[in-house]
């Protein structure tokens, strides 16, 4: 994006795990959290320029799943949009629909309840009717297939995973002790080589961003802000049999087009902090790879790096293995970066922080994969 | 405001009841093989893809933007879908719109398909649209819903049933004079009033059909287009608005949009013609292309467009306004319209592709003499989401 103005994230409200114990509708939690939001970026409704939201017809049990959103979110009487094929394109098209000049101001929003019966039912409705339905093939089972790929393609990677899902549930507990444990229980199998203790079950969760133009942040005197220095997406296709589900050619496009933008020549030296998403710890082994972070060859000698305490601490908020709102997870740890920038993280801030990398993935085996770079000052110089 | 966005490449099927020879992805394959040609690009060209799929339940699959990435030639490339219902073909365009004018990219196509003539029920899927709590188990549907809006248009306005047959026998015999229309046999009003009461005073020949194929654009920058000496025509205003989701707040005493007309559309129009600068679009505007799938809509749609006043539009069809070789006016839905070919997904993207053809002067038999502006528009969800366009020679 050569953009035409700089883009910078004024406001986000992340509630990675809310209690379903009836007392608010999805409508009346979507409405708190816009408001919350626009009280972070001192801003008020009269201020929304436009709206773009995420969510899947399939979790939410509706058709069009936007319908419901427009009013608590401020969409009556504006412009508002859907990105339904991840929740974390609602935050690129939202940049982009600033970046275009067309608005000043842009309201992302991204949900994943957990009332449908049976969410890994819900997921087997993406596979094609004719071939794959049957097999039956979620979400999960397409993350275990990718595991057995990796484990083949790099052996010891399972060691490693362990290694890392360690250092996530404790980083985890740090940051959210009333939701995460540090503890491990493997247990039993529930898709080879996946164990039911090592993946995080759904939760429900939604996430709230607010994002500005250059000139409005300075017009108000907004901050503190994240600035978006470089933004990259890209897709591999759906069919497991027509991917190396060891690589991930489609993230190393996405950092390519996000690290051109930013600046950014040597990744590994370039960033405070990082949240990558990993529904398993395999996908975090590939998106260090995918984002230039450690090659292969490097995962062992580096992985002390990516501690709370390394030089490059990774999903200091406990990352998806912690908790995981299904369909949010890649808009959360956009967001998660942007509040580390903006020191509104909390338990988890870590101190001085100047510009962060936030990889988000979608899909079955991580099908789509978007990349976005943050800087707290902006002008910073790239490394 | 940014450079400007021109259209370089269209491609619409033939759209039909059923296509059994084809899948979905085929469909939509289809679609994008056919504006490729039309652009004379190859895949390469393309930088970034915006797929056009509204409710995932019509085609029965989950998240079937998935299994389209390799038929629209996305792999390792930028891609996001959009959904606004009814209005996603134009919310989509919109956004390959931003794509370019951001400076994210030079070439975006936009693409996607339906098969609602083979989804079993349409209104089953529609029905499901609404609330689970208060209004799905009414029962609504989109054709009941907006029977509703019929009703209180009659009720405000004085509208006929004769006049939405009007509209139909307008509609029909454009579309016969187009090769991608669905519904391309001429009617009378006679035939119209006789035909089976679906939801008063709506009869099923005032509904639109349930159509099955793919719509396709190419979009690029004006430098792209320039340092190519490409031909284009350029989107040159654009906007969306919404309505509220319950339609309970659009009835009684305190509405915040009077189900008779198109609020949120008119709040849209206005913004897109103050992009483009156009002041008045009655005498300005030569070709529209009105999301209307049932014919009472096109009233209001006409009014929400500026191109007649609240209420005067069916007294003005009477006079034989809006239709193709009429001498002064605007022509309105010269493809024959979504009263013709509704394939959901794409419906509102073939309003551009068809405002555009016209301004390109491309329309063939259904080409609107001298027409250089054109405007289109999408209606999505419960008559909820509205997306507008002005597009220019």
């Amino acid at each position: 994006m050569t953009a035409r103005t700089r883009i910078g994230v004024v406001g986000a409200v992340i509630k990675p795990c809310i209690a379903e114990d009836g007392t608010l509708s999805l409508e009346e939690r979507l409405h708190q959290a816009m408001h919350e939001t626009l009280v972070d970026a001192r801003m008020t409704t009269a201020d929304l320029e436009g709206i773009v939201v995420a969510a899947n017809d399939q979790y939410d049990g509706r058709a069009i799943s936007i319908m419901m959103a427009s009013a608590p979110l401020g969409g009556v009487d504006r412009d508002i949009l859907s990105t339904p094929s991840a929740g974390e394109h609602a935050f690129v098209l939202g940049a982009l629909r600033i970046a275009s000049g067309q608005f000043r101001t842009q309201l992302v929003a991204a949900w994943s309840p957990t009332e449908a019966s049976s969410i890994p039912e819900a997921q087997r409705l993406a596979a094609d009717p004719y071939f794959h339905r049957r097999l039956p093939l979620d979400e999960l089972s397409a993350a275990a297939l990718q595991a057995n790929a990796l484990e083949h393609a790099a052996p010891g990677a399972g060691d490693l995973a362990a290694t890392l899902l360690a250092t996530n549930r404790a980083n985890g507990a740090r940051a959210f002790p009333s939701l995460v444990s540090a503890d491990i229980e493997p247990g039993r199998l529930t898709r080879w080589p996946l164990r039911e203790g090592t993946v995080p079950a759904p939760v429900t969760g939604l996430v709230v961003m607010m994002l500005a133009s250059e000139d409005f942040v300075t017009e108000r005197g907004l901050g503190p802000v994240a600035w978006i220095s470089g933004m990259g997406w890209a897709t591999e296709p759906a069919f497991l049999g027509d991917r190396e589900l060891a690589s991930a050619p489609a993230l190393q496009a996405a950092a390519k087009q996000a690290y051109g933008e930013a600046g950014v020549t040597d990744p590994a030296a370039s960033f405070d902090i990082a949240e990558v998403t990993d529904v398993t710890p395999y996908q975090q082994l590939l998106a260090l790879e995918g984002l230039g972070l450690a090659a292969r060859g490097e995962w062992q000698a580096k992985l002390a790096e990516f501690g709370p305490k390394g030089r490059l601490p990774v999903n200091l908020s406990g990352g998806v293995g912690s908790l995981n709102p299904v369909y949010c997870t890649g808009l959360i740890r956009i967001a998660e970066v942007a509040n580390q920038l903006r020191g509104r993280v909390g338990a988890h801030q870590k101190q001085g922080v100047r510009r962060g990398l936030a990889h988000a993935a979608s899909g079955p085996a991580m099908q789509y994969q978007t990349v976005v770079v943050l800087e707290s000052a902006k002008g910073s110089a790239a490394a | 405001m940014s450079a400007r966005v021109g259209i370089i490449g269209i491609g619409q099927s033939n759209f039909q009841a059923r296509r059994d020879d084809a899948s979905y992805p085929d469909l939509v394959r289809e679609a994008v093989v056919l504006a490729m040609k039309d652009a004379n690009l190859g895949f390469d060209d393309i930088e970034a893809v915006v797929y056009s799929l509204s409710p995932d339940a019509m085609v029965g699959i989950g998240n079937a933007e998935r299994l389209g990435v390799d038929a629209v030639g996305a792999r390792n490339k930028r891609f996001l879908r959009i959904n606004t219902g009814g209005a996603t073909g134009i919310s989509s365009v919109a956004t390959a719109w931003t794509h370019v004018a951001a400076g994210a990219c030079d070439v975006v196509l936009t693409a996607g398909a339906d098969k609602v003539g083979e989804c079993g029920d349409s209104q089953t899927v529609l029905n499901k649209i609404w609330d689970p709590i208060y209004e799905r188990s009414l029962p609504l549907g989109t054709i009941n819903m907006l029977a509703m809006s019929a009703v209180r248009y009659m009720h405000k306005y004085g509208m006929t049933e004769d006049d939405m047959a009007r509209v139909v026998v307008k509609n029909r015999r454009h579309a016969a004079k187009n090769p991608h229309a669905h519904l391309r046999k001429e009617t009378t009003i006679e035939e119209v009033m006789a035909s089976r009461m679906i939801s008063w005073p709506v009869k099923l020949f005032d509904c639109c059909p349930q159509s099955s194929g793919g719509a396709a654009m190419i979009l690029a920058s004006e430098r792209y287009i320039k340092e190519r000496g490409l031909d284009a025509v350029w989107i040159t205003g654009l906007a969306h608005s919404s309505e509220s989701y319950y339609l309970g707040d659009r009835m009684g005493r305190h509405v915040t949009a009077d189900h008779a007309d198109a609020h949120a559309l008119a709040a849209s129009f206005r913004k897109s013609y103050a992009m483009a600068g156009i002041k008045d679009p009655a005498r300005q505007v030569h070709a529209a292309e009105l999301y209307a799938p049932f014919s009472n809509t096109e009233f209001h749609s006409i009014e929400a467009a500026g191109l007649a006043g609240l209420g005067q539009s069916p007294a003005m069809l009477r006079e034989g306004a809006f239709a193709l070789g009429t001498n002064a006016g605007p022509v309105v839905n010269a493809s024959g319209g979504v009263l013709c070919t509704n394939a959901i997904a794409v419906t509102a993207m073939s309003r551009i592709a068809e405002a555009a053809l016209q301004v390109w002067g491309r329309a063939g038999e259904r080409q609107v003499k001298g027409a250089r502006i054109g405007i289109a528009s999408g209606n999505g969800g419960d008559h909820q989401f509205f997306g507008t366009m002005v597009v220019e020679a």
